[in-house]
């Protein structure tokens, strides 16, 4: 019967919760709790009981607030009795402390639940954590580019394809058509525009943090090129869908794209998607602009079979890797090639 | 102990407790493997009786090795385990007992480290999964050539705790090995094996620990017992110490740092994950058959001698004019208490007292200043005075300022040093200035190039000064091209300035954000505001902090000396208060309660696992760690907070963890508990010890009777009949018995058709609840030999002191006659390929690493030596396989005695290396502890190296390629 009557007292205190203004002070949210107990020992004295011996006196009081505010969605909890149903709430009063004051977290059904009953709790200067996560990232933030500077070194030893071999087509399967390939003053006529973005790209950088894997850099490509008043121009290709791939392949799924800037290519990329391969081929352009500087020059790369010549952005780095076989050719307007 | 740090500052400060382990390899001829005879006596020339495993040291690096491609399944793992006890008892050898302890279920304060690592270990373990991952596609992507994914599972080792299939098999597994050794392999005939499984419950080696303790205790006990503990936790040097046994040895790997690994990714060598290229392999040897070996030698084993450890503190805390009687056994039962102010496993170490920073000097020199206040000592039997701590604690609290403020002080120097070593190698690396070329180029001595007549000197000196202002000249318009701005040309040295320059300062890696200071005014507010999130006007929780910890010292000292206290208790934070706030501790800490019992192996499971390796538990014991429903979801987050509490990787901080609710998880668990299946079941409850012999011991057929009467009745040990061994057995259920067919769990195992072992369970004595393990030196015991040089030696006008390198005083000194000198300078001229004049010695010191050097890459010494030695003159050169057998053995006896007589000529080089080290030594004015075990290392080293050379058999003799690289020698550099 006592218990009854108490039970009653708490869902007043409940009441008198939702009638304080929805997102209650602090001070006020407080004041009540500590008014609710005085005006009921039993509970209070019960309450007490299921403090840690660890928790400090701040964690503790938003825990108990947490747990007062929680107890009608657990109507079978009744203060001074051990159940299964009180531990659940305890529980979810941890979890939901440990995500507060230790930075812990927890699957995300669990997440959103203790949310959701720790809503208008508020507390004081919460302590800062690093998860695991961020320590991760952290630690390897510097690193891969540390790794591509290192691989670029070694890349600069074994030079195979020079982007100014003009000369040394032999073996290409069939002549060049000099006709739909791009002008010889194109590349001087694009560098003072890659020069401006060049500088856009290094700043933008620079605000965002450095080069690194972390970064939106489709975002990134995309705002700096539109800060210099052009656009790029993404081309997207099945990976089943390109031919003379080398053979035994795993991957026969996911997309290829290719970006450029003015018909000038910047990169290639693959990934699942439409979305992942734009971000890596935005990635391998922006990798470009981690040197000294930009050029612009023609090069012989192959598309549909043939080499042709393309207008290629590079960084100073003598490159070991063939540029990717183009997936557009935006030199032939007036006539396509039989392939 | 979880400080790594602790041993390497141990082994530096008293060197002369390590000898290297002489180890006799087994032979191979014509393809059968030929065991080695472990009955002979030991060739480290000691005996022991009884060998510890810590099985837990073992079972980690062969199952998940960190130098060597991992196992490919379950079975793999068992055999490289039995290989690995097999290496050990061959070292070790011995001759009345064999103690093998997995750990069991641990203490819960030794619980909330154990789910740091597991949490930690699948966090790292998923991470790795995600980057490998998201690196291979990357290099795909590039064109890059990547070796499939292996289909094989991740291997989680955190099935390595008690309660799991795999620790189940792995018992059983054990005892199948038990059974064949002691049936088939001589040197065991007379062993009695005792197997402490996971289902026992306590950590392996305080279960190692328990049964010493219980077994000196007893009157039968042979106080001269010579023990032999294996395993790498510095914390066993601090349990071979509290057991005060006089002849204690510790063994375990060499530690050796910074092994290369393979990439995760490609699996090759030289390159790690972040930096894998996906390019083909290269051909390792000339036809590719060093694929699968790593260019790293095998790891060696060291012994730590506690009694010459002991001899080290003797003298360090020894003290004169007491006002009591120095008692040597009870200040080294202190110096173990110190020593876990430093870290443990149980505790956070104090802010203040970092082992790098010569804590435990500081604590020493504190100790015997106090000690006259203090008027006693700390502890006795395991039990703690605080009062006398409370001074200690005192005093280093009064240093603490001081401390915080050096150690910031230290660190700032150690920046600034850096930074100048790596601006002087730079400047190293850049060479001269200028060189001179062609016939006036430098060269170096001794590589046999003759200096020729120079001609035309004027000409060559007008060409180099040509040479240079050519280049200048170039470089000058390439700068005055690029406007001042050089970016390219020929010219670097201003631009490479530049470059550097930038390198340098992007090189100092962000720091990790400190906000604690602890060398900044204020630090004890701001530590406790920062890790305790409390006010330092919270005195109470201060209290409380304390409390906890001098419950902790006093758990952990009585954990080393009596055994478990209290299973439940803990340390309930994540750090450690100051030192200078223990006041007033005398009675904070009374006793313990009694009578706690361990955890269930399936309980401690759901204890220390997380979510992520639930697949170990049953279904419904699985969704308690992830339903949001679970009444104990909060002791499993995803994803948690690590601080890095000032040190530098994720690794060495603290992981916020919360702390297990014991009430609420046994609560929850209630209700699965009727989910277990029967197999389940068992492995959920606790085992019993197994006791092993052959059918040629002594207590073979008491056992044996035990079975034909089905005794059902605890039988005491007959004392005589087992070395003095006390204990209790049991009949065991699913028994091993003789000329019964032990079945193997291995399926390329063959059973045991004829065995000849015995199993039967088997306790430590038991003693009443209130007896103290009293820790003295027990009556009859002899101290070994003294091994350090005695300190009043010169004054004593003796002869110089030789000093002693393995654990025999008497070692027989090997001598090079004439016609070894001549065996030897012959075949180093030989060998040499350019005759320098001074080809012809021997370089002292560094030649035991010069001698790997392969010179020209065909011809060694070992070779030669070896045709030499038989034959008496140069073979040619492709020789047959079976004098090279014979002459291996003779270099096996060789090894372990010291000479012996015969082999004429085939030890000169052993004989040639000792006497110029000996020499080497006596330069060295012979003082102190000389460096140890030289020959002994040798030695193995060049046995390791016959042997790895025999197995691959003969194709590739003359190929360099595969074996370890030798250190880089500075002074005689050959090639």
């Amino acid at each position: 019967m006592s218990i009854k009557r108490r039970e009653s007292d708490l869902s007043a205190v409940r009441l008198g919760n939702v009638v304080l203004p929805a997102k209650g002070s602090v001070a006020g949210m407080s004041s009540s709790v500590s008014e609710y107990l005085v005006q009921n020992p039993h509970v209070a004295q019960w309450v007490e009981s299921l403090r840690g011996y660890c928790e400090t006196g701040k964690a503790w009081s938003a825990r108990r607030e947490f747990i007062l505010r929680n107890m009608e969605a657990f109507p079978a909890v009744q203060p001074g009795q051990v159940s299964p149903h009180l531990d659940r709430l305890l529980s979810l009063s941890m979890a939901w402390a440990n995500h507060v004051f230790l930075g812990c977290s927890y699957p995300q059904a669990v997440m959103e639940k203790i949310r959701e009953m720790g809503e208008g709790i508020e507390v004081r200067d919460a302590p800062q954590h690093q998860t695991t996560k961020e320590l991760s990232l952290r630690g390897k933030r510097s690193a891969p580019s540390e790794g591509d500077t290192d691989a670029s070194v070694k890349r600069a030893k074994c030079a195979s394809n020079e982007p100014d071999s003009r000369g040394s087509g032999r073996g290409a399967p069939c002549p060049v058509n000099q006709k739909s390939g791009p002008l010889p003053q194109a590349p001087a006529e694009h560098q003072p525009f890659f020069n401006r973005l060049y500088k856009a790209v290094a700043w933008k950088l620079v605000s965002a943090g450095g080069f690194g894997p972390n970064l939106d850099h489709c975002e990134i490509l995309r705002s700096c090129v539109e800060s210099c008043k052009q656009t790029l121009t993404c081309v997207f290709v099945p990976l089943k869908d390109i031919t003379g791939l080398p053979a035994g392949r795993a991957q026969k799924e996911g997309h290829v794209c290719e970006i450029r800037c003015q018909t000038v290519y910047m990169g290639t990329g693959y990934g699942r998607d439409e979305a992942a391969a734009k971000n890596m081929a935005s990635k391998e352009a922006l990798k470009v602009f981690q040197g000294r500087k930009v050029t612009v020059k023609i090069c012989r790369r192959r598309y549909k079979g043939r080499e042709v010549e393309d207008l290629v952005l590079l960084d100073e780095q003598p490159r070991s890797q063939a540029l990717p076989p183009a997936l557009s050719y935006p030199f032939q307007e007036q006539e396509d090639p039989p392939s | 102990m979880g400080v790594p740090a602790f041993f390497r500052w141990l082994s530096r400060k008293y060197a002369s407790i390590i000898v290297h382990c002489v180890e006799e390899k087994g032979k191979d001829c014509n393809g059968v493997r030929i065991p080695v005879d472990t009955t002979k006596p030991n060739p480290n020339e000691v005996e022991f009786d009884n060998l510890y495993l810590d099985m837990n040291g073992i079972i980690h690096p062969c199952t998940h090795p960190e130098d060597k491609p991992a196992p490919k399944n379950e079975d793999e793992m068992m055999v490289a385990i039995f290989e690995y006890i097999d290496r050990l008892f061959n070292i070790v050898r011995p001759r009345r007992v064999l103690y093998m302890a997995i750990d069991g279920v641990a203490p819960r304060a030794k619980m909330n480290q154990q789910r740091s690592r597991r949490f930690r270990a699948s966090k790292e373990g998923t991470e790795l999964v995600e980057e490998k991952n998201r690196i291979r596609e990357e290099i795909i992507q590039r064109g890059g050539y990547l070796p499939p994914e292996e289909i094989k599972e991740r291997f989680d080792s955190n099935c390595i705790t008690p309660g799991t299939e795999f620790m189940d098999n792995l018992a059983k597994c054990l005892r199948y090995y038990v059974a064949d050794r002691l049936s088939n392999d001589p040197g065991w005939r007379n062993v009695t094996v005792i197997l402490s499984d996971a289902s026992v419950p306590g950590e392996g080696e305080h279960k190692i620990m328990d049964y010493i303790r219980r077994q000196r205790a007893q009157p039968n006990h042979d106080p001269n017992t010579h023990h032999c503990l294996c395993g790498a936790d510095a914390d066993l040097i601090m349990l071979g110490l509290a057991t005060h046994e006089p002849n204690f040895t510790i063994i375990r790997e060499e530690f050796k740092p910074n092994k290369p690994r393979p990439c995760a990714l490609c699996g090759q060598m030289g390159h790690e994950i972040k930096e894998c290229q996906g390019t083909a392999r290269e051909k390792q040897g000339e036809h590719d058959e060093f694929a699968d070996t790593m260019p790293v030698s095998e790891q060696e084993f060291i012994f730590i001698r506690l009694c010459v450890l002991r001899e080290y503190l003797a003298r360090e805390l020894t003290m004169a004019s007491l006002p009591f009687t120095f008692d040597f056994e009870r200040s080294v039962d202190d110096w173990v208490f110190m020593c876990f102010f430093v870290g443990n496993d149980f505790l956070p170490h104090l802010p203040s007292l970092e082992i790098r920073e010569g804590a435990i000097d500081r604590l020493v020199r504190i100790y015997k200043d106090v000690v006259h206040k203090t008027g006693g000592y700390l502890t006795q039997n395991g039990y703690v005075n605080l009062e006398r701590v409370e001074m200690i604690m005192q005093a280093v609290g009064v240093a603490e300022d001081n401390i915080f403020k050096k150690r910031k002080d230290d660190e700032e120097n150690f920046k600034r040093r850096m930074k100048e070593k790596k601006k002087r190698m730079k400047a190293e690396q850049q060479g001269p200035a200028y060189l001179t070329t062609g016939q006036f180029a430098p060269q170096a001595l001794g590589r046999g190039h003759r200096p020729e007549a120079v001609q035309n000197a004027r000409h060559q000196a007008f060409d180099m000064r040509m040479q240079s202002n050519r280049d200048a000249a170039q470089s000058l318009k390439a700068t005055m091209r690029n406007g001042g701005n050089s970016s390219a040309g020929p010219s670097d040295s201003t631009d490479n300035r530049g470059v550097k320059r930038k390198a340098e300062d992007s090189d100092s890696e962000p720091e990790p954000e400190d906000n604690v200071r602890l060398w900044e005014e204020g630090w004890k507010q701001r530590y406790y505001k920062n890790k305790f999130d409390v006010d330092v006007t919270d005195e109470d929780f201060r209290r409380k902090v304390v409390k906890s910890y001098v419950e902790g010292l006093c758990w952990v000292l009585r954990y080393y000396y009596q055994g478990c206290a209290s299973w439940k208790w803990y340390f309930p934070f994540h750090y450690a208060p100051f030192a200078s706030d223990f006041k007033d501790i005398k009675d904070m800490f009374t006793d313990f309660e009694k009578d706690t019992k361990p955890f269930k192996p399936l309980e401690q499971l759901m204890g220390v696992f997380p979510a992520a390796s639930g697949n170990f538990l049953p279904p419904t014991w699985r969704s308690l760690m992830s339903s949001p429903d679970s009444s104990i979801i909060d002791f499993y987050p995803d994803d948690f907070a690590i601080d890095l509490n000032g040190k530098k990787y994720a690794w060495q901080g603290v992981a916020l963890l919360p702390f297990v609710d014991e009430r609420r998880l046994r609560a929850a668990l209630t209700d699965v508990y009727p989910d277990l299946t029967p197999e389940e079941e068992k492995r959920n409850s606790l085992g019993n010890d197994v006791l092993f012999l052959g059918k040629s011991h002594p207590l073979f057929d008491f056992i044996h009777e035990l079975y034909r009467t089905e005794s059902q009745e605890d039988t005491e040990i007959p004392a005589e009949l087992c070395h003095g061994i006390q204990g209790t057995l049991n009949l065991d259920d699913d028994p091993i018995l003789p000329d019964k067919t032990v079945a193997s769990p291995i399926p390329m195992l063959r059973d045991i058709s004829q065995n000849i072992a015995i199993g039967v369970k088997f306790k430590d004595p038991q003693y009443a609840d209130d007896f103290v393990f009293k820790a003295v030196l027990l009556p009859e015991a002899k101290i070994p030999n003294k091994v350090l040089k005695p300190e009043d030696w010169e004054r004593g006008n003796r002869e110089p002191w030789r000093p002693q390198l393995g654990f025999n005083p008497n070692r027989q000194q090997a001598h090079l006659d004439q016609s070894g000198f001549r065996a030897l300078g012959h075949s180093l001229n030989r060998n040499q390929q350019g005759r320098g004049q001074y080809s012809n010695t021997a370089p002292p010191s560094s030649y035991h690493q010069g001698g790997y050097r392969q010179h020209g890459g065909h011809q060694s010494f070992q070779h030669s030596r070896q045709h030499n030695s038989l034959l008496g003159a140069p073979p040619p050169f492709h020789q047959p396989q079976f004098p090279r057998q014979q002459q291996q053995q003779q270099h096996h006896y060789s090894g372990g005695g010291g000479g012996g007589g015969g082999g004429g000529g085939g030890h000169g080089w052993d004989r040639a290396q000792q006497l110029q080290h000996s020499a080497y030594q006596q330069n060295r004015g012979r003082g102190g502890a000389g460096p140890g075990g030289f020959q002994q290392r040798y030695d193995q080293r060049r046995d390791d190296w016959h042997d790895r050379r025999d197995n691959r058999g003969q194709q590739h003799q003359g190929s360099s390629r595969g074996y370890p690289p030798p250190p880089p020698s500075r002074k005689y550099n050959w090639n």
